[in-house]
């Protein structure tokens, strides 16, 4: 039986599953998205959508595992670049705890100059690396507290806010992922929202593939209700835009 | 190892500073890794392992065997590193779909499927690094508040395929439905749930 192309289209979803068992049918449709740019488009989006089921089930790996994959690779050859393969830029935004020794190593190598920078930038980069350390401590005793909850809205400038909150804290983490992305000169605003008295409760991180970092706004009052507004960059000390978002804390 | 010049550093440096769009860039690291670099390796699995063996073990079951699967991908990660094109998808993406794809492959396969075990509980999930438990954490509340806006069909066909393992076609005869409205239930399904977690093709 031949498959119309409009039938083709819709297997975009269960080919991101992995749900085709007929090598017949996956052929097919691969052999299809080859030709079909709009259908290769709608299939990065939908494998960024199972990439975050896949994050939602993370587990703790065996702790044996580390130790035979770090031996088995040892002994495994890479495959070399495909024949057409583009050269790619050799750009590389590493984690702090595989930079900082890599970094130490290059100065050994490199000259007395090099040397100095590096100093200046390590101490910096450390006093970075305490300060984020300080701040994870802080998020997880919100996450920690026994009577946080957590609560995830849609927002008007579209994507979605979590918020975890703990009132026997009184405090509250604010993340958000796929909001509307701002220019330069704006920024994303939160709000502890309270008929007698609205304080402003942080601005949220630059995203990082469209998620923004955990921002944890203390002081939290009872009647407390968050907010959001898109506000001119550096934030100011009272609303001037209508909110994208607003969640009663009931706390 | 290659020596730097204080230029490099420099301009390396103001991506190194974490807290301030400081996420280590994954991309990054598998063109690294694609080079031999086994500390960026490192960097990699300690990124992804945990998503990797949680999913498997979502498909797989059998603890022991979904070890194994881990391993294997793991090792194809390393060994096919160089077959990675930003260009197609993040390498988050790569090195799950790469999961899923073995995950299936075990459980298609007839052997396994006796061995299948659908007694073993979840474990509750651990990781020693707080931040990482933060992000594990909130990526598991955003999927639950999108996949909660679905309708109860899509929802279902959607786990069943991804989590469960289950060709579209089982999942047709799981749910009493045509295999046709399977197809768009779980097309349209993902539509919604990449709108809503707002990710970017």
């Amino acid at each position: 039986m031949k498959l119309l192309r409009h039938d083709l289209h819709l297997l975009s979803g269960v080919y991101v599953l992995d749900a085709i068992d007929s090598d017949v049918e996956r052929d097919r449709y691969q052999r299809h998205l080859a030709r079909c740019q709009s259908c290769s488009a709608e299939v990065r989006g939908l494998r960024e959508v199972t990439t975050r089921m896949a994050m939602a089930a993370a587990l703790q790996p065996p702790p044996a595992l580390h130790g035979k994959v770090v031996a088995a690779v040892r002994q495994t050859r890479q495959l070399p670049p495909a024949a057409d393969a583009q050269p790619r830029p050799g750009r590389w935004r590493g984690r702090l705890s595989g930079w900082l020794p890599r970094l130490a190593l290059a100065a050994a190598t490199a000259g007395v100059a090099a040397a100095v920078v590096l100093a200046i930038i390590l101490a910096g980069a450390q006093h970075q690396l305490s300060i984020a350390r300080a701040e994870n401590r802080a998020i997880a005793q919100v996450l920690a507290a026994p009577d946080a909850r957590v609560l995830t809205r849609s927002t008007s400038a579209g994507g979605t806010a979590t918020v975890i909150v703990s009132p026997s804290r009184r405090e509250l983490i604010v993340t958000t992922a796929g909001l509307r992305s701002l220019p330069a000169s704006q920024v994303y605003q939160a709000w502890l929202i309270n008929p007698r008295r609205t304080r402003p409760a942080g601005l949220l991180p630059a995203p990082i593939s469209g998620k923004t970092r955990p921002l944890l706004a203390t002081g939290l009052l009872p009647g407390d209700q968050l907010g959001l507004t898109i506000e001119p960059a550096g934030g100011t000390a009272k609303p001037t835009t209508t909110p994208i978002l607003v969640i009663p804390l009931g706390a | 190892m290659m020596a730097m010049d204080p230029g490099d550093i420099q301009r390396a440096q103001p991506e190194a500073v974490p807290g301030r769009g400081g996420e280590p860039d994954l991309d990054g690291l598998l063109v690294l890794v694609a080079r031999g670099d086994e500390p960026a390796f490192e960097a990699v699995y300690s990124r992804l392992a945990g998503a990797a063996y949680g999913l498997i073990r979502k498909v797989v079951r059998d603890p022991a065997q979904s070890e194994e699967v881990t391993q294997e991908v793991l090792l194809e990660v390393w060994r096919t590193a160089s077959r990675f094109d930003p260009a197609k998808g993040s390498a988050a993406t790569w090195v799950l779909t790469i999961a899923h794809r073995r995950a299936i492959d075990r459980v298609r396969s007839v052997t396994a499927t006796a061995a299948r075990d659908h007694l073993v509980a979840e474990p509750a999930p651990a990781s020693d690094e707080v931040a990482e438990a933060v992000e594990a954490s909130l990526d598991r509340e955003r999927v639950r508040h999108c996949l909660d806006g679905l309708t109860e069909l899509q929802r279902e066909s959607i786990t069943l395929a991804y989590y469960g393992g289950y060709s579209y076609r089982q999942v047709a005869g799981l749910l009493g439905a045509t295999l046709s409205s399977i197809k768009t239930r779980i097309r349209d399904g993902l539509i919604r749930m990449r709108d809503c977690l707002g990710v970017s093709g």
